[in-house]
């Protein structure tokens, strides 16, 4: 659906993104994950046509954004970083505009229009002022603006910056709804987000990818990327020193009853642990396996770049 | 293809229309020709009169509805830059910019469908200026052609000065920028054709005659419509509007 080929940008002398590639296909729900700076918001707006790259191939569809940025256009519902909303305008009046801007039909403008404002919870404001909105009403406008001419593809830059922590969940329950309708490609700098929407990320920082996997997929490359975390009845000092010597674990820390062991992510080397923590008379309590968090691999992934390449873009 | 024109034109006409800028300019012109127009009126009858006793006559044209006229186009020259200011300028500081070049339209259509905009509004504002005349039809008895040329000369000139404010403002994001910038360039239109009596050169004297916004709006005002004002007057405002175009596509190379 969208193929990005050595994809780079300019400012000046200031490189934003560095010969990005990398692909998103049909129906696919893909983060971009990056610190600020990393340049989302630049790759984004060369995807939607809004800007051109210094040099490098985007096809959206099979279109160039650049020989065919109409065609491209017509498939894309793209919320920016700030929501384009106009402050004198009503919000059904302006969702009607947009559709109309993106060529809705005149006969399905009114039931395309409801149907944005149904997927976005904005009927009760249908006739209010996007002026008297709240922050969060507004963004919610903006990805109805996106969303109002059901576009193959959308392209949501931050959706859930400067919302309040309950309309970040509303915001992220009206993303996830959306999975399924649309290729949905979301930029974000906080964990959680990637993790709550997202199946496949991709980590971009000083304007260069760093990783690009699954979630599971991301978790598990780091360093076996397995954690077990053991609540038992009876903790002792021989039973951490026996789960130290087990073959696989990396590493255990243990506060009061609460086990944490670093394992190499092999089947086997749980079934020790396990036998162990039992033979031990130790009164297995829990024991849960964990993917590696996602903030350890960000913040490994970023900073490993950041020293091996001081000369990127930011400061 | 001209649909995205249209949608633009109609929303921002609209919104134009119902600003408090707008209401507040055409209040304002309409409180300057009242204040000049209503007078005059009577002080034309008396001349009238006086030139008919001793057997000659006044050309109402030639005399009351040129100085209206020119006190119209005084006014439009500030007026019209205050209703165009915003148009891509707003936009752009307001980031709703990113809307207008991320949807299905072309440069183009944005271009035109904000002309179209300020040109309606602008309309309006002659429409109100028009009621002057009109109300001299009730007192006189006088031949409509020469006003109603006048009139089309007036409202393509409007035309030029809103196309240069539409260009004023797309290349800023200051509203007052836009302002002062088209504000300068109309006063420049209209003072090329003064520097016509500043040269000596037949040739230059043709040319400057012939680029002269004054100079053809006099075909109007004696009732002649030539084909070569019309397209001067309609050339030069294609001329912003395509610049317009320009800029707004070449904002995607940043
Ligand atoms: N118009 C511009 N002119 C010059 N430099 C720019 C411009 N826009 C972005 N940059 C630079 O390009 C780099 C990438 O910026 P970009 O906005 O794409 O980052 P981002 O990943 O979206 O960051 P954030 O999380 O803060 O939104 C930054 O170093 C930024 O300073
Ligand atoms: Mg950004």
């Amino acid at each position: 659906m969208i193929e990005v080929r050595d994809l780079t940008k300019n400012y000046g002398d200031r490189t934003a993104i560095d010969r990005l590639n990398f692909s998103v296909s049909k129906g696919e729900v893909v983060g971009f994950l990056g610190p600020n700076g990393a340049g989302k918001s630049t790759t984004m707006k060369i995807i939607t046509g809004y800007m051109a790259p210094t040099s490098g191939i985007v096809k959206v569809a099979g279109f160039d954004v650049f020989e065919s940025p109409i065609e491209v256009k017509r498939r894309i519902g793209y919320l920016p970083e700030t929501p384009p909303v106009y402050m004198d305008m009503f919000v059904q009046d302006y969702l009607k505009y947009v559709a109309r801007l993106r060529g809705v039909a005149s006969g399905n403008l009114n039931s395309m229009v409801d149907a944005a404002l149904e997927k976005t919870n904005l009927q009760d404001v249908r006739k209010r002022l996007i002026h008297n909105l709240s922050k969060g009403y507004r963004q919610r406008v903006g990805l109805a603006q996106a969303l109002v001419a059901d576009p193959e593809i959308l392209i949501l830059d931050e959706p859930t910056v400067g919302l309040d922590p309950k309309q970040v969940a509303e915001m992220r329950k009206l993303i996830h709804s959306l999975k399924g309708q649309h290729t949905i490609v979301l930029s974000t700098h906080i964990l959680p987000e990637v993790q709550a929407s997202c199946e496949r990320i991709i980590i971009i920082n000083r304007g260069r990818i760093v990783a690009e996997d699954s979630l599971a997929g991301l978790s598990k490359r780091m360093s076996g990327g397995q954690k077990l975390v053991v609540r038992v009845r009876r903790p002792s000092s021989r039973l951490e020193k026996g789960l130290g010597d087990v073959a696989g674990v990396h590493q255990l820390r243990a506060e009061g009853n609460v086990l944490q062991i670093d394992v190499d992510g092999a089947e086997d080397t749980t079934e020790a642990v396990a036998n162990l923590i039992v033979a031990e008379g130790a009164g297995l309590l829990e024991m849960k396996s964990t993917s590696m968090d996602l903030e350890d691999i960000f913040i490994q992934l970023t900073s490993e770049l950041g020293s091996a390449q001081p000369t990127g873009g930011a400061l | 293809m001209m649909r995205g024109a249209w949608t633009v034109a109609w929303k921002d006409f609209r919104v134009l229309v119902a600003s408090p800028m707008f209401l507040m300019v055409a209040g304002l012109c309409a409180c300057i020709w009242s204040y000049n127009f209503l007078p005059q009126i009577f002080q034309f009858e008396r001349y009238a009169a006086r030139a008919f006793q001793s057997g000659g006559g006044l050309n109402i044209h030639q005399t009351l509805f040129a100085s209206h006229l020119a006190r119209v186009n005084i006014i439009l020259i500030f007026a019209i830059p205050a209703l165009t200011m915003r148009l891509l300028a707003e936009e752009k500081k307001l980031r709703t910019y990113d809307l207008l070049l991320t949807v299905p339209i072309t440069a183009a259509e944005i271009s035109l469908g904000k002309f179209l905009a300020a040109f309606g509004a602008g309309l309006a504002l002659i429409s109100i200026s028009f009621l002057y005349p009109l109300i001299t039809l009730a007192f006189a008895d006088f031949s409509l052609g020469p006003l109603m040329t006048s009139y089309l000369g007036m409202a393509l000139i409007m035309g030029i000065y809103v196309a240069v404010g539409l260009f004023a403002s797309s290349v800023t994001e200051s509203v007052v920028l836009a302002v002062v910038m088209a504000l300068i360039l109309n006063l420049a239109l209209w003072f090329l054709g003064q520097a016509a009596e500043m040269t000596d050169q037949p040739e230059m004297v043709k040319v400057l005659e012939h680029i002269s916004v004054p100079q053809q709006f006099v075909n109007f005002m004696k009732g002649t419509l030539k084909v070569s004002s019309l397209l001067f007057f309609a050339s030069a405002a294609a001329f912003f509007v395509f610049l317009t175009e320009r800029v707004v596509e070449s904002s995607r190379w940043r």
